[in-house]
């Protein structure tokens, strides 16, 4: 798995109305859609509500394809929980409840499809801005959410190499051979990091008490 | 016996700023490996080729292996990206639509059993720390079991209390299929925590045990 096949997969370039909403407002939508989904309480408003969600979907351009792509994941256990709930509970509530995932997952995608991921990584470095009076540091925050998105593809790559190796040895049904050299080496990374961080005089706190 | 480590105090920021380079990296790459023990094909194990995925597991080994405050931050930081929008929660879902999904009461659990086995860990670790034996990984397995039984089980069985409106019961017997994987993951996280800790003896031994000696 690539770094890059990660950052760009839910993103849709485009110059829609959407995509151009700033980014609170979009967030403010998932929001408010996971609060409506305790609030609903007929089925048919969660259709409406769902179908307005997946006309805003296909307005940004990103087709129907992404939205099936979108909502798949979570298609087989909301089919088992509607099956389940359409037994025990009747068809209408069943509806409801299965309408009212799939509405916050629209609306959750519709963030993620219109938004570059940088932007959304912004986002999330720019919370821990009214926290500075607190003592929290935005450019500490923002460097280690740098470094984690970097890690990833070395983990998946350490998680590859230990799996072919322990298959060489004849070790492929040991547990504990296939996970435990992933660890060791995860730390001793984060450990070469770390240091490699101090060295540049990154991270660091800013007035150490020691 | 004073506890630097306590969790309540190391949330708030203040404390925070006291982390270092190098427990920045390891909050950054243990939130990675949990984002990427999400994302591995699961491994089958045994002779039955039951698939386990290895999120519970490395969950655990982070609050085993970094303590409550450096465990708390790392699995944080990975719902937060995970929330925002990262294609990095099991199965490559994404973005805060996953908390209306069924599985949205493990997701925050990961969190509070990561605390919660973190600022256990270091309480079994400080206290046998003369002792050779059985006694330390049995605590330590004990430590993992409570943790993910009160909050991983407890707010995955009231997650689709909320959200797939199941009744107690039913989410219970849903849930319960999950205990025998996690016994086994909890087993493999405590042995896997020790080698840690004998690989890396500051990873957090050394740090308990200069909090012990610190007037």
């Amino acid at each position: 798995m690539s770094s890059h096949g990660l950052l760009l997969a839910a993103y849709v370039p485009g110059s829609s109305l959407i995509h151009r909403a700033p980014l609170w407002l979009k967030f403010l939508l998932v929001v408010g859609c996971g609060m409506a989904s305790f609030l609903i309480a007929d089925w048919a408003v969660s259709a409406v509500v769902m179908t307005l969600l997946c006309g805003l979907f296909l307005l940004s351009g990103a087709g129907p394809a992404r939205l099936l792509r979108a909502v798949r994941p979570v298609l087989p256990v909301l089919l088992a929980i509607g099956l389940f709930q359409w037994w025990q509970l009747g068809a209408p509530t069943a509806a409801r409840i299965v309408l009212n995932v799939l509405v916050c997952v629209v609306a959750a995608s519709i963030l993620t499809a219109t938004t570059p991921v940088q932007a959304l990584l912004d986002g999330v470095a720019s919370l821990a801005r009214p926290f500075r009076r607190f003592g929290a540091d935005p450019e500490r925050f923002a460097l280690t959410i740098a470094i984690m998105l970097r890690s990833i593809p070395f983990v998946a790559g350490a998680y590859m190499d230990v799996r072919d190796s322990a298959r060489a040895r004849g070790l492929e049904r040991n547990p504990r051979a296939l996970v435990l050299p992933v660890f060791i080496s995860t730390v001793a990374f984060a450990r070469q990091t770390g240091e490699a961080l101090a060295a540049r005089g990154l991270g660091e706190p800013e007035d150490p008490e020691d | 016996m004073t506890q630097t480590e306590n969790p309540t105090k190391a949330r708030a920021p203040r404390r925070r700023s006291r982390w270092n380079a190098t427990d920045l990296g390891l909050i950054a790459v243990f939130a990675a490996l949990v984002a990427g023990s999400a994302l591995i094909a699961a491994i089958p194990v045994g002779g039955l080729g039951v698939p386990i995925t290895l999120q519970t597991l490395a969950v655990m080994l982070t609050g085993l292996a970094l303590g409550p405050a450096r465990a708390f931050a790392a699995v944080g930081l990975y719902l937060l990206l995970g929330f925002a929008g990262l294609p990095i929660f099991s199965g490559g879902r994404s973005g805060l639509g996953v908390l209306a999904g069924p599985s949205a009461g493990y997701i925050i659990g990961f969190l509070l059993a990561a605390t919660a086995v973190g600022w256990l860990a270091v309480v079994v670790l400080a206290r046998t720390a003369k002792r050779t034996g059985k006694l330390r990984p049995i605590l330590l397995f004990a430590a993992a079991m409570v943790s993910s039984i009160i909050f991983i089980h407890g707010l995955g069985i009231l997650g689709m209390m909320v959200n797939a409106k199941l009744d107690f019961s039913k989410a219970f017997l849903a849930d319960l299929a999950f205990y025998p994987g996690d016994i086994i993951k909890n087993v493999l996280a405590v042995s896997i925590a020790l080698a840690l800790h004998k690989a890396f003896p500051d990873l957090l031994l050394r740090r308990v045990r200069t909090a012990d000696t610190r007037p």
